[in-house]
């Protein structure tokens, strides 16, 4: 049986208690693992927290990152305005997981912009998106204004240098620099969707944006995934605010 | 009481996909029809210009596509006449200066005023996003919007960029569409993020 590490299950928050219950657990990317029916399982996992070889300051990060995904299943509350204020470090774990053979999982989260184009296009092809020339993709990943990353790193236990890392994850968003900014590409492999990577991902990325104080967050989406973002704080057509393309091709 | 997120079908996490002029923007669909395709792009159509540069020149008006001599803050009152929160001009500069594409009309009597302006961000390669198209309330209804929207679009096409968005408000959606613009294609939802409406 696979056995999850919360890296947030140090933190002794109050309202980590209110996450247990079955309502509201989309959020945290630990959710859906190898107990999808119980949250026996998941209350499990909570007792047995991890320590790696992990920074003193993102410990701060993981929390407040977490405690923000926890506050917004409860309420809006001024904490979580708090938390947002804690710069988000550029490159983290979210997640870490121990096979029982041994083999360690962790889930990178970067908003760095570090990504092998080739690495994109296999992405990109594996959720089946049209092929795209390499040096345009390269340049649209230049222009971005950033560009978030999950990538997955895979190694025994004691052998972290070994490491293979696997990019899993994308989303970027353009800007000026000042007011607007718009969400592209969101991507997750197939063989890592369903535990709430992508919304962790939007999450940080909208974080990471707040934080630079770019208020408008914007993005277009099809119609299967309008509920998703409509979840992760996005409104539909604000104020009959209506999306519109030029001679879409479809 | 969902355990698994919505999205655990295998549907891609996608937004709208950046298409090359050749593709749709649903992946997942006619991937074999899109083997076959030509590797050249089919040609876009570009907008003709209702008023010529000439016609503009002649009734006094001139083209700009830098921001050299724009007067920032005769930018920002005209942004306010149409309804814009006031913005910070320090904050207007570098918008500006981290937009890819604008266009301005001045008239040759009040040089460096603005009486349009559109411009328009994105990655310079597969998506635009046009915002700011505004025209002095003295100067609207002779044309000046349609003449700096039908630039700013060709601009873009001569860039390679065949994806341009917008985000229109309701009462002027009758502007945009005879200038080719089409309303949630295929279903597409414009979306913004609000503070106040994460889920509870």
């Amino acid at each position: 049986m696979l056995s999850l590490h919360l890296l947030s299950s140090t933190s002794s928050s109050s309202s980590l208690p209110t996450i247990v219950s079955l309502n509201c657990c989309c959020c945290e990317p630990s959710n859906h693992l190898p107990f999808p029916n119980t949250n026996l399982g998941f209350l499990k996992v909570k007792r047995q927290p991890k320590v790696s070889n992990l920074k003193a300051g993102f410990w701060e990060s993981i929390r407040s990152g977490f405690g923000k995904n926890n506050t917004i299943q409860v309420i809006e509350t001024p904490s979580s305005e708090e938390e947002e204020e804690e710069p988000l470090p550029e490159e983290f774990v979210l997640v870490e997981k121990t096979q029982p053979d041994g083999t360690i999982e962790q889930i990178i989260f970067s908003s760095g912009g570090d990504v092998d184009v080739y690495d994109l296009q296999a992405l990109c092809d594996k959720v089946g998106w049209p092929r795209r020339p390499l040096s345009k993709l390269a340049a649209a990943l230049k222009n971005s204004y950033i560009v978030a990353t999950l990538h997955s790193r895979k190694f025994s236990s004691g052998e972290e240098g070994n490491a293979e890392k696997k990019l899993i994850g994308m989303a970027r968003a353009t800007s000026d620099h000042a007011f607007n900014a718009t969400i592209w590409d969101v991507l997750v492999d197939p063989s890592h969707q369903g535990q709430g990577l992508g919304k962790v991902l939007i999450e940080k990325l909208i974080r990471t944006l707040l934080q630079r104080d770019i208020g408008n967050i914007s993005l277009f989406a099809d119609s299967k995934v309008v509920e998703f973002y409509r979840n992760l704080g996005f409104e539909p057509d604000p104020e009959g605010i209506k999306g519109m393309f030029w001679y879409p091709m479809y | 009481m969902l355990l698994f997120n919505p999205i655990s079908i295998h549907v891609p996490l996608t937004l709208k996909p950046t298409p090359t002029s050749t593709s749709t923007p649903h992946p997942h669909k006619n991937l074999t029809i899109l083997s076959q395709l030509p590797p050249t792009p089919t040609p876009t159509p570009t907008p003709t210009l209702s008023i010529s540069d000439t016609s503009l020149q002649s009734k006094g008006f001139n083209l700009h596509r830098s921001i050299t001599n724009l007067n920032l803050h005769h930018l920002n009152s005209i942004f306010v006449s149409v309804g814009f929160p006031q913005r910070d001009i320090s904050k207007i500069q570098i918008a500006l200066e981290n937009t890819d594409s604008l266009i301005w009309i001045e008239h040759h009597k009040t040089k460096g005023s603005p009486v349009a302006f559109a411009r328009a961000t994105g990655d310079g390669v597969f998506n635009a996003i046009i915002w700011d198209v505004v025209v002095d309330p003295n100067f609207q209804g002779i044309g000046l919007g349609k003449a700096v929207m039908e630039r700013l679009v060709t601009d873009l096409l001569n860039k390679g960029i065949t994806n341009i968005a917008l985000y229109s408000e309701p009462r002027v959606l009758g502007f945009y569409r005879p200038l080719g613009f089409v309303m949630d294609p295929d279903g597409i939802r414009g979306m913004v993020y609000s503070r106040k409406k994460k889920k509870k």
